[in-house]
């Protein structure tokens, strides 16, 4: 062997040991919060509960200037009215005045129910809310340095016997104010419970699995991440459904808005072989869905490519939801609408 | 190669020992102590290890480097105009059909396309088809077959410096695209790290397999290039795609059970394949595979044995 060879040998040996030693760092977790990961962990995360079943975020701001949504209101016809209510009502402008929110589903309670909290980040008249609260008939009280606006319901509805006044079960809702510009709404146990947790209790960010997945969500404008078994139950798929969906343990779905909007599914399943079989379903689903618009190009231009992928116990679909679905989407409506005038109006029967 | 030369190929000698003509390899050499100890010839793993050593800076050094250097360098290429793009801000994230992907789902998707369907097909082609094509075309093959070895072992020695010239540049290659391409789209280096490592495993095994069976090949037919591009680029495409058993008869079917990516759909063909779907298990896969380069091997050891080679003048 020559020394030339030997060089070139040892060239690609140190270039292979190199890159999977960066490889290698990383996956230990040297760079992976870092450099590579994804999204900065949101700061209200310390809210919600380590056994929360599904995690959800919304960047407001960027949906509701985003230019899909203007689209989308020329579609659905809507109006500033309601908006407008609200804010004379409350002050919030919702398009301005809301930065993001994070809200979650908590475990099964003692009464087996699930209770929720949302937690959102802008900028809000702490003032004019608890005035138009008290108004309302709702309380103000301090708990742990922090204001807490509740609405209890500890009155016994007319025919309860259940529950005789002064014992029915606090299912209020409450508003807390968290900080300067942060608030949180929910159910008032769950409330007090978010306060207690950010004070040092566990909350999400010690969830391993979970904030795994919360990392990969990038800089999404939307997401969404759980325990796939709990949206099962709480969706209720019909059986003849839900047996065949191959066992998944995580799902988590992103998108990014923007003029349309693309979206990422994933799933983590039990095995490979539970992720091929769901790959085979989508396949299946995906060419289904082809031969059924293949003859038809209006429908060819609202059927989004799906592009399927994902590693090992991972499945994940893509798919973009373009300017020129939504422009066609307006087209198929307004030309629906005509169709519509066009035809005779039935005369009542005789 | 010239008698006077070091030979690097024929068992060693006292450097004092008098170089023999090739047509006398077979006779025990004269010299010191020759007489008393007859050379024997060397072991088949010895003898294919000298060959491997020759034929590594021969492979690594010859025109055909240029082209390999060529094909590995075009997903680097495509991987830094990526990065670059990126890096200014220009086109936005990296789609697939239309649908915005992270860096992990392209590099899945070039390993798939790139690499396994295209550069290991064509690497094992032109070097497997010539690992003995190449010693009749250039008249040289009589040098290697005078010596005191077998040939098999000239072809599995050749096989071996195959082996190790096509996975020492494709295998770096595909780790610096890893560097490029994953980061992509906020894509994680540390979650694709397991997939790397599978995947450097299943081009190595692929270029194996596909280097044995060109090997044979090439020890089979009189063209072998071109019957090593329609079996490639013909064959296999069209199998892979019908229905029955017919795909059990490519390198594809068992390379592709052993892809830790899901397939990306490549049109028709991909929505085909999708509907006829039938992969063997990693395990099943693997030792076909393994069974296959033992196989095609063998073969074409054995048909290199008994051949006679015919030099046109």
């Amino acid at each position: 062997m020559t020394a030339k060879t030997r060089y070139f040998l040892f060239g690609s040996v140190l270039i292979l040991t190199v890159g999977l030693s960066i490889g290698l760092v990383a996956f230990y977790g040297g760079m992976a919060g870092s450099l590579f990961a994804g999204q900065q962990s949101l700061a209200e995360l310390k809210y919600v509960p380590a056994d929360a079943a599904v995690v959800a975020y919304a960047n407001v701001r960027e949906v509701m200037n985003s230019q899909m949504r203007q689209r989308l209101r020329q579609v659905d016809g809507m109006t500033d009215q309601g908006r407008s209510e609200f804010k004379d009502q409350t002050g919030i402008d919702i398009e301005q005045d809301i930065d993001h929110v994070v809200a979650f589903m908590g475990a099964k309670g003692s009464t087996g129910n699930r209770s929720g909290l949302v937690v959102a980040t802008g900028r809000f008249d702490q003032g004019r809310l608890e005035a138009l609260a008290i108004e309302h008939g709702a309380k103000v009280e301090q708990y742990k340095g922090k204001k807490l606006v509740s609405a209890l319901a500890d009155k016994a509805h007319p025919g309860d016997t259940a529950h005789p006044a002064g014992t029915a079960p606090e299912a209020s809702m409450a508003v807390a104010f968290l900080g300067p510009n942060l608030v949180a709404m929910g159910g008032i146990d769950m409330v007090r419970q978010s306060i207690d947790r950010a004070g040092g209790s566990t909350s999400v960010q010690g969830n391993a699995d979970l904030m795994k997945l919360v990392g990969e969500m990038n800089d999404a404008s939307v997401w969404a991440v759980g325990n796939f078994d709990v949206f099962r139950a709480e969706v209720k798929l019909p059986s003849e459904v839900s047996d065949r969906i191959p066992s998944i343990t995580w799902f988590s779905a992103s998108g990014h808005v923007n003029g349309g909007m693309q979206a990422t599914v994933k799933a983590e399943t039990k095995d490979k072989e539970a992720a091929d079989n769901l790959r085979d379903i989508i396949r299946g689903f995906t060419a289904l869905a082809r031969m059924q618009t293949g003859s038809n190009p209006e429908l060819q231009k609202l059927m989004p490519d799906i592009q399927l992928g994902g590693d090992g116990k991972i499945v994940s679909v893509s798919f973009a939801l373009t300017t020129e679905m939504l422009d066609a989407i307006v087209a198929a409506r307004g030309a629906a609408g005509a169709i519509k005038k066009s035809q005779p109006k039935p005369t009542a029967k005789q | 190669m010239s008698d006077t030369h070091f030979d690097p190929i024929a068992p060693a000698v006292p450097p004092a020992a008098p170089a023999v003509p090739p047509a006398a390899m077979t006779v025990p050499p004269a010299g010191p102590g020759a007489a008393a100890a007859p050379r024997q010839a060397p072991p088949f793993l010895s003898a294919a290890m000298r060959v491997f050593d020759l034929s590594l800076g021969q492979m690594l050094w010859s025109r055909r480097t240029i082209f390999l250097g060529l094909l590995v360098g075009s997903p680097l290429a495509l991987g830094i105009l990526f990065r670059v793009l990126e890096m200014l801000g220009v086109g936005g994230d990296v789609k697939m059909g239309g649908a915005a992907v992270s860096g992990p789902t392209v590099f899945g998707g070039m390993i798939w396309l790139l690499y396994l369907r295209f550069i290991v097909p064509v690497l094992g082609i032109f070097y497997g088809t010539a690992l003995i094509a190449d010693e009749v075309d250039d008249k040289t093959i009589t040098y290697l077959f005078v010596r005191p070895i077998s040939r098999s072992a000239i072809l599995v020695g050749k096989y071996l410096a195959y082996l190790v010239t096509t996975v020492f540049v494709v295998l770096p290659s595909v780790v610096i695209l890893y560097l490029l391409v994953v980061p992509l789209g906020h894509g994680s280096l540390a979650e694709s790290f397991p997939a790397l490592l599978k995947d450097l495993g299943l081009l190595g095994v692929g270029l194996a397999s596909y280097g044995a069976l060109f090997a044979l090949i090439g020890a089979l037919f009189k063209y072998p290039l071109v019957t090593g591009l329609v079996f490639a680029f013909g064959w296999e495409q069209i199998a892979l795609i019908l229905p029955g058993y017919l795909r059990r008869l490519t390198m594809a079917y068992y390379l592709q059970a052993l892809v830790p990516h899901a397939m990306p759909q490549d049109g028709l063909g991909g929505a085909l394949q999708a509907l006829f779907r039938d992969v063997p298990s990693p395990t099943v896969s693997l030792i076909w595979l393994c069974g296959y380069v033992v196989v095609f091997l063998a073969l074409a050891g054995r048909i290199v044995e008994r051949r006679e080679y015919v030099l046109e003048q």
